[in-house]
């Protein structure tokens, strides 16, 4: 496995600050310990409710925000430690496409000015080479050089996510964060752009790192995947085997809660208690025990740690692991009572 | 079984700048009592136009709405007038939007929001009116009603607030809730626990239920009757599970087929071709027919008719699908 991103222990916190100058100030604690490496030309799904800082995750691994404590690794170079004109190289070789294709295109630019820009920014200054691509990225994603003069406002939401791809793709990433692409669109336009997507990716060699809330849509494009909640990986690696075999309770919550479409067989409902916490105060140990049917006394205080059940297969939770051998307190295996109903 | 609401020849007209929007062509819609009915689409077909007029909330001008008769509960309601109308909405017919956000009052706390609904249609007293919010509250299934009935809906998170929304239709135990996209908003693990109460809730007051979405799972959870609607057309109409074993439409095998569903192969993603028409610029013939596998000459030419084709099943289409292939 060639790997092109590495993560170690990154936490992304961002302060609140109190209305009043004694009111308690507080620290959202987006992301929060995340460690991952994503493999060059394949697909890493990261999947989670929201507010649990999947987009935080993504805005950190291409430096958009920068981390409170840990590393980035781009193809084996620390992203932030390096100088400005580098750190900019790099940043072309990863490119985001964005969730709403309305907000993310500037409705007074036209389609040529849209997807040459990065061109331009780049220091692009040869107009006809510049036309030429345009029409080539333009007819890569299925539109045509009649739409080079057009604005966004002409376009229907599918055609305006063409517009961000190409933009996306026009100055040859390796690298291509897709922040939930799709779930703006319609149904019968969401697979087409997902078969745009896994098309590019082919010819083009790119590693995708696939954010969605959809998972049937992740277990179908996606190789590799970490399940987050509140700021931490709950369950990453194969999404073969977390498909087939979800061990973290919050993994198979989420997946019985996808409803079916089909009326075969009536799979077994989950339906978790209560919301997602706040991130200002993210419980003490795991951070899913307030809604997990299976918590137990010492979820409460002892964080679990991240291992390995099987090959590329990580877990973090008690249920799995057991409990570490250090003082434990009393009754800690016992199940939470309050969340008995 | 006598229904609860029969919405015949519904048209509604935008004229705007570039022509004539036709957002809703004669639609007919029936909804039985007690009965879950679906109307299922993408944006823009024209679903939450429909619902809307059904409730009468669709503004005239600019709208220009012509219908044969919406019967509802027994009586005529197309021409009554605002007052009227008034008396029916909340009391006997209420609406839950998608965005609970934008369809509370932000400066009032959801008790005051709730209680309007009893002091309003029930006329009881203030004291009276916030007894009842409370157990509505419990009964939706809130954590400490008392304290959360304080609470404006900033301090609530979005699965909360959809339930204030829900106590709020449930309110005054109403003949038909209109749920438009009630659960799109929300996270998947919220939208399971929101559409478990909402099913409880419409089972245990006797309620009808007319769901809008876009959402074929939830339809397929919740729903007892789908209509499909295309373009402002119904184009198939059909009991759930008949519809999902074995739909007729091409555009609703298409849409059930652009799901992606857990038991897929990997990297297959069927689609449909093109995209829906724009509303001002709809197509001659069948509005399906240039997105459409099976589309003939007949249909570039000629709108097909809806047409029985089942026990309980309308269909609009020159060359539907049977359960042992093509006709």
């Amino acid at each position: 496995m060639r790997e092109i991103l590495r993560m170690n222990n990154v936490s992304v916190h961002f302060p609140v600050k109190g209305g009043l100058p004694f009111l308690k100030r507080g620290v959202i604690q987006a992301v929060s310990d995340v460690s991952l490496t994503i493999a060059h030309g394949e697909t890493y799904g990261i999947v989670g409710e929201s507010g649990c800082g999947k987009t935080t995750l993504a805005n950190a691994m291409i430096g958009m925000v920068k981390p409170t404590s840990g590393e980035v690794l781009f193809a084996g170079k620390d992203l932030l430690r390096l100088p400005k004109e580098e750190f900019k190289k790099a940043r072309q070789k990863m490119q985001m496409i964005f969730q709403d294709p309305f907000s993310s295109l500037n409705p007074r630019f036209n389609v040529y000015q849209i997807v040459s820009e990065p061109m331009f920014i780049r220091g692009e200054d040869d107009q006809e080479a510049m036309i030429a691509r345009v029409v080539e990225l333009l007819e890569l994603v299925g539109l045509s050089s009649e739409d080079l003069y057009r604005y966004p406002s002409d376009f229907s939401g599918g055609q305006r996510q063409r517009l961000g791809i190409a933009r996306a793709i026009s100055l040859n990433p390796s690298f291509l964060v897709c922040d939930e692409p799709v779930s703006a669109l319609d149904v019968s336009i969401h697979a087409q752009i997902l078969n745009l997507l896994v098309m590019i990716q082919e010819q083009m060699k790119l590693t995708y790192v696939f954010i969605s809330h959809n998972l049937a849509d992740v277990k179908n494009i996606c190789d590799r995947m970490a399940v987050m909640y509140l700021g931490k990986v709950m369950e990453s690696g194969s999404s073969d085997r977390i498909f087939k075999r979800p061990l973290h309770p919050y993994t198979q919550a989420l997946l019985a809660a996808v409803l079916d479409t089909t009326f075969d067989e009536k799979r077994e409902q989950i339906i978790l208690q209560g919301d997602i916490p706040s991130p200002i105060d993210p419980p003490l140990g795991c951070r899913f025990w307030q809604r997990c049917p299976q918590a137990m006394e010492g979820c409460k205080t002892i964080p679990p740690e991240h291992l390995e059940v099987e090959d590329d297969h990580v877990v973090a939770c008690h249920l799995v692991h057991g409990f570490p051998a250090v003082e434990l307190p009393d009754g800690y295996d016992r199940p939470v009572e309050s969340l008995k109903k | 079984m006598e229904p609860i609401l029969k919405l015949r020849n519904l048209k509604v007209v935008f004229p705007t700048n570039f022509g004539l929007i036709r957002a809703v062509e004669s639609v007919d819609l029936d909804i039985g009592d007690r009965e879950c009915v679906a109307l299922v689409g993408e944006s823009g077909c024209g679903k939450s136009v429909t619902s809307q007029s059904v409730m009468r909330l669709i503004e005239s001008p600019p709208a220009v709405t012509r219908v044969d008769a919406i019967e509802f509960a027994g009586r005529d309601i197309k021409d009554y007038g605002p007052k009227q109308m008034q008396e029916i909405r909340g009391k006997e017919m209420s609406m839950i939007f998608q965005d609970a956000m934008t369809s509370l009052n932000p400066v009032m706390t959801v008790g005051n929001q709730i209680d309007e609904m009893y002091r309003r249609h029930q006329g009881d007293s203030k004291k009276a009116a916030r007894q009842k919010t409370v157990r509505a509250l419990e009964l939706i299934g809130l954590p400490e009603p008392t304290a959360r009935a304080n609470s404006f809906p900033h301090e609530l998170s979005g699965g909360m607030r959809q339930r204030v929304l829900l106590a709020m239709a449930f309110a005054c135990m109403p003949k038909l809730i209109i749920a438009d996209e009630p659960t799109t908003a929300l996270d998947v693990t919220i939208q399971a626990q929101v559409l478990k109460t909402l099913r409880g809730m419409q089972r245990g007051c006797g309620t009808s239920l007319l769901l809008v979405t876009h959402d074929l799972s939830v339809v397929a959870s919740i729903a007892d009757t789908v209509y499909v609607m295309y373009s402002g057309k119904i184009v198939e109409k059909a009991p759930v599970k008949d519809l999902f074993t074995a739909p007729q439409h091409p555009y609703t095998v298409g849409l059930m087929a652009a799901v992606p569903r857990l038991t897929d192969e990997k990297r297959k993603f069927t689609q449909i071709p093109g995209a829906v028409p724009h509303p001002a610029r709809k197509p001659s013939g069948c509005y399906f027919h240039p997105r459409c596998d099976y589309a003939t000459a007949e249909c570039k030419k000629e709108m097909p008719p809806l047409v029985k084709s089942g026990a309980d099943r309308e269909v609009r289409c020159f060359h539907p699908l049977t359960a042992g292939g093509r006709q």
